[in-house]
């Protein structure tokens, strides 16, 4: 790291820290989010502070009376930090309907996290496709706003609505632009470095976040393009906010340029498209960014955009990673694998649990190398 | 000249040399094993026990540093090989090996102490595509290793006595510790060695199939690593996928070495 990413990486390592700093300083709520399927609009406009739950990667024994061990890892780790007090900050805490393990997940923290003063439960429809979709989401978007007034007693005008649509949008115009340089030759950000933005993006005030993408985007286009590249990565998969090993895979002769993740690009993708009413801005951009697994059916509009995003930024090859016992992610994987490598973009599988074998994977990921890389070898 | 291929084990550091050798009529070049050397270094320190372990093998096979042009190392300790001019992953080197001993191989199976892997190879011994198990001791050799101890037989005779069996007992755990306790009542209801010893290596052989099926079987199947020894577990391996013949390369313990030798010896 050059030290331009160097806020970004502090936000994301003491990211308890700042939500408390943020509390201090405007006296504001702050609240847990869960899927990046919440329209935080809502909550910015309301005066709160959304902040994605994500785990800490450490061995934990505080989820099983909770949930099944055969969740995913990325829900028990995300409960764990609830149920351990981390998110002690939080007065609210919301998940919008994704997966059912999250679903769990959310029900076992609102339940037994003490610290919770109140909880909502969004609706949305998993068939986004459905003619009726927006309808419906437009309908609990509404009364996701109206709950929201009831927290903090107060109306939220259509001015704030539109405001805090302006603000993500830019966050989302700003990520994609940082975005842009991963497609040169020899990239000047790296997978390492976009994580680290695309991911302090979930919890980090996003007029405080749009500032400091601003002042890093003017920076990195004076950086040297002189780290050889390697092989280009993408990868693919539920939630990764594991930095080690995007480190690991990018000390061994790659980088990563792309990704298809919640933790990446799904979260920033699309921008809203403004309409004269805020609450439609808002349930459209969610029925139509990219799909997670999960709202993907019946046709898997995913996988020619997984696809694009590669040829796009010039991948080499993919790297699933996916978390142990996520099954929407593990029930498109065998198609979406034969898609990408009909296609000229070989793979890679990872399955990824709470903590990681980084020896092991180090030694995958350096055999696929080699098989991408013969003439070298040979 | 002679091409060197080093393998930096977790418990043995092995070396093996190639030379060049030109066959009459055939213009190509071809490869011949000069000399191999199994080393079982005294302590831990790695960067030692390459070199001693690299010049115990010079000495074995009459060589000199001099003579040989490139070394390539592989295992787990490869990037502690100072002298070595690459290194390769046991992935690259074992399918390189294994094909060298069994041209027909194109789905390789190694079975070590700590990993099982399914690996499908090209006629040159290039990975195509290849799977492991995950976190998990269940289809590696040092199960088997396990068993044996809770059997209270040796290694030898653990495989020796699953021949013996016809009966098919699946085991249900996929956890090591778990299996032994499968084991353990399994002992308890007076079930027969032979019996329990087929159960544990079918299971293991079970466990490899599938992660070899991963990647899609194709040609002749070659079985690396220590399992090699066992002849139960061989004969497991041919029930499990469904083939009357396993092909197993002499000198098993030595073919990422080999194959990390035919590397350097073709490199550019």
């Amino acid at each position: 790291m050059s030290g331009l990413f160097d806020q970004f990486k502090e936000w994301y390592e003491k990211r308890h820290d700042y939500a408390r700093a943020w509390k201090g300083r405007t006296g504001g709520q702050v609240v847990a989010t869960m899927c990046t399927y919440t329209p935080e609009e809502v909550l910015i406009a309301a005066g709160m502070l959304p902040v994605r739950v994500l785990g800490a990667h450490e061995p934990q024994n505080v989820t099983e009376p909770h949930i099944f061990g055969m969740f995913c890892p990325f829900c028990r780790d995300s409960l764990a930090q609830g149920l351990l007090g981390r998110f002690d900050y939080c007065e609210g805490v919301t998940l919008t309907q994704s997966c059912i393990q999250y679903r769990q997940a959310f029900n076992s923290w609102r339940m037994h996290v003490p610290t919770v003063k109140w909880d909502y439960y969004l609706p949305m429809p998993n068939e986004v496709q459905s003619r009726f979709a927006r309808v419906m989401h437009y309908a609990e978007v509404k009364k996701f706003r109206e709950f929201m007034e009831g927290v903090i007693g107060r109306k939220i005008p259509d001015a704030d609505l539109k405001r805090s649509i302006e603000v993500l949008n830019e966050n989302r115009r700003l990520l994609r632009e940082l975005f842009e340089f991963r497609k040169e030759t020899n990239p000047r950000v790296t997978g390492v470095e976009a994580l680290y933005a695309s991911l302090t993006a979930q919890f980090v005030d996003k007029e405080e976040h749009n500032r400091e993408l601003q002042r890093v985007l003017a920076e990195v286009a004076k950086r040297p393009n002189d780290r050889e590249e390697g092989i280009r990565f993408m990868t693919i998969g539920s939630e990764n906010d594991d930095i080690a090993f995007m480190a690991m895979v990018e000390s061994v002769g790659s980088t990563i340029v792309i990704d298809d993740q919640c933790s990446g690009t799904r979260y920033f993708w699309n921008e809203a498209r403004v309409q004269d009413d805020p609450i439609a801005t808002i349930a459209d951009r969610y029925c139509e960014r990219p799909a997670c697994p999960t709202k993907d059916y019946p046709a898997h509009t995913r996988f020619d955009h997984v696809l694009k995003l590669a040829k796009d930024y010039n991948a080499r090859a993919a790297i699933f990673l996916q978390q142990k016992f996520c099954d929407p992610h593990e029930g498109d994987y065998p198609d979406l694998k034969r898609h990408l490598e009909d296609n000229g973009i070989p793979t890679l599988f990872l399955e990824f649990d709470i903590t990681n074998p980084l020896g092991p994977f180090r030694i995958r990921v350096e055999a696929f190398l080699e098989t991408l890389r013969e003439e070298e070898l040979f | 000249m002679y091409s060197a291929g080093i393998d930096m084990g977790s418990r043995t550091v092995k070396v093996v040399f190639v030379e060049e050798l030109k066959v009459d009529g055939a213009p190509q070049l071809k490869w011949g094993v000069k000399g191999k050397h199994i080393m079982f270094p005294e302590d831990l320190d790695a960067d030692q026990a390459a070199d001693k372990a690299f010049d115990e093998a010079l000495q074995a096979a009459g060589l000199t540093r001099d003579q040989v042009k490139r070394v390539v190392a592989t295992g787990a300790g490869r990037k502690q090989v100072k002298f070595a001019s690459e290194d390769v992953t046991e992935v690259s080197a074992g399918a390189k090996g294994a094909v060298f001993m069994c041209p027909a191989a194109r789905t390789v199976i190694d079975v070590g102490a700590e990993e099982g892997r399914g690996i499908k190879a090209d006629g040159d011994g290039k990975v195509v595509d290849f799977a492991g198990n995950e976190k998990c001791a269940a289809g590696a050799g040092a199960f088997a290793e396990s068993m044996s101890r809770a059997l209270q037989l040796s290694l030898k005779d653990f495989g020796e006595a699953s021949l013996r069996s016809d009966k098919t007992i699946p085991m249900n755990a996929q956890c090591t510790v778990f299996a032994e306790s499968e084991v353990v009542s399994l002992i308890h209801s007076s079930t027969p060695k032979e019996d329990i010893a087929k159960a544990v290596l079918d299971a293991v052989a079970s466990r490899v199939t599938a992660m070899a099926r991963r990647v899609g079987i194709e040609g002749d199947v070659a079985l690396i690593g220590g399992m090699v020894h066992n002849v139960g577990f061989v004969q497991s391996l041919k029930t499990a996928l469904g083939v009357d013949q396993v092909l197993l390369p002499e000198m098993p313990e030595y073919v990422p070495a080999l194959g990390a030798a035919l590397i350097a010896a073709e490199g550019k």
